[in-house]
């Protein structure tokens, strides 16, 4: 343990933490060795005495007014301080109104945007419908004007004696309506639907409501030797259609 | 310099009052002024040196701990390193190389010179000149060791020797009891 002191305070770690020149690693052992060893710790003493009477052989008298400059300068210190604050505060206080303003906007432009997109699906969705609408006229306007289209008259077997339906085939333009004017009351848990048999598969033309149908053409699946089927079926029409209940079909 | 003197200024210091400074001042400012005067030679650029210390004194007075050093330790530390680094921009500025030349002792002229040190500066002179230019070379010119021991070309061994010897021959030409009398009358 001696030894160990002795190595150290013949080092010159002590002097050079006298003057603040050591690393950080060497400040951590000198300061370890202070606080561990009292002979280091009376040698370290009595080292900065020595500084401090080293130094003192070269005071020199302080001239008038240096006092004064350095209580000025550490005024402004202060004051530079103070100013420095107040200008931080007023610089918080722009961030966090900018920052609030900021976030409002970009709210703003998020909920604009979303609009903006649910706008155009819906004028996107409108011209497609718009697009088929209008096709349907044109096919509507070309089968009810060709001379080449054949009307045929469409009654209802017994089930639905009061049904009655045009439908109207242009085999040239392979189109094909079906006009039902009337429909037989049938009771509310139960609906017509619409079929088509083409090629073999039948394909579900969907439930005629009852009301506002009777001037609408409703299109066709058109193919030679095609059969249309009207069926009565659950209220909310059915994935197939029951044979049983085929109330009026037309072969076209 | 008494304790309590001392316990009183790092009180106010750490109070950030400013009588501190003052108390600082009436106390060490000469000694300092003279430790930069010895770095820099320059007296003007020594009051801006210590101008420029208390500030940072006033500015760092949070992170003196009196546990680690002595009050005027710490003080002489700050004043030391201004001072080096104050020659450095002033001799990077005028792109001059620093000369250091340590047999230029500085002189005191006979008004700046205070009385009451007369007797200690009699006293320095029993210091013999070798441990002195080491003394001055390292706490003064900002050399390390290595430095002094190639612009001095003393061995680095024996630069190392003369420091401890340097410092502790002061402390037995004036006992501890001089010391302790020096540091209230002088500081």
């Amino acid at each position: 343990m001696k030894d160990k002191i002795k190595i150290f305070l013949d080092s010159d770690l002590l002097e050079k933490h006298l003057l603040g020149t050591t690393t950080d690693m060497e400040t951590m052992q000198v300061e370890r060795y202070i606080a561990m060893y009292p002979e280091v710790r009376d040698t370290y003493v009595e080292l900065q005495d020595n500084l401090a009477i080293f130094a003192k052989q070269y005071a020199i008298e302080a001239p008038q007014g240096l006092k004064d400059l350095i209580h000025a300068r550490i005024k402004s210190e202060r004051s530079g301080r103070k100013r420095f604050f107040s200008y931080a505060i007023a610089a918080s206080i722009t961030a966090i109104m900018f920052a609030g303003i900021s976030t409002f906007f970009w709210n703003q432009n998020q909920s604009l945007q979303e609009e903006k997109s649910v706008v155009s699906n819906k004028i996107k969705l409108l011209e497609e419908n718009m697009k088929e609408q209008l096709e349907d006229v044109r096919n509507q306007f070309i089968v009810l004007n060709n001379p080449q289209t054949k009307k045929y008259n469409v009654k209802g077997n017994q089930k639905a004696k009061d049904l009655k339906a045009v439908a109207y085939i242009n085999p040239v333009k392979k189109l094909s309506y079906i006009n039902v004017s009337k429909l037989p009351h049938i009771p509310e848990s139960q609906c017509f639907q619409m079929w088509a048999e083409v090629n073999g598969k039948m394909i579900n033309l969907g439930i005629i409501e009852e009301a506002g149908d009777q001037q609408k053409l409703m299109a066709l699946p058109y193919a030679d030797n095609a059969i249309g089927y009207i069926t009565i079926e659950q209220k909310g029409g059915n994935q197939t259609p029951s044979v049983e209940n085929i109330v009026a079909n037309i072969a076209y | 310099m008494s304790t309590l003197l001392e316990n009183h200024i790092v009180e106010l210091l750490q109070e950030r009052n400013e009588k501190a400074i003052s108390l600082l001042y009436d106390n060490y400012a000469n000694t300092l002024l003279g430790v930069a005067n010895k770095v820099v030679r320059d007296p003007d650029l020594a009051q801006d040196v210590v101008q420029e210390s208390f500030v940072k004194i006033w500015k760092k007075a949070d992170t003196y701990d009196p546990k680690k050093a002595k009050l005027f330790t710490w003080l002489f530390r700050i004043t030391r390193n201004t001072a080096i680094d104050k020659l450095r921009s002033v001799n990077t500025k005028s792109d001059k190389e620093i000369q250091i030349d340590v047999s230029d002792v500085y002189t005191l002229g006979v008004e700046s010179t205070r009385p009451e040190l007369m007797d200690v500066k009699e006293h320095l002179g029993k210091i013999e000149y070798k441990y002195q230019i080491v003394l001055e070379a390292l706490f003064f010119q900002g050399m390390t060791q290595q430095e002094a021991s190639d612009e001095l070309d003393i061995p680095l061994g024996t630069i190392k020797s003369r420091l401890k010897i340097g410092l502790r021959e002061l402390g037995k030409i004036y006992g501890p009891a001089l010391i302790a009398m020096l540091l209230n009358v002088v500081l």
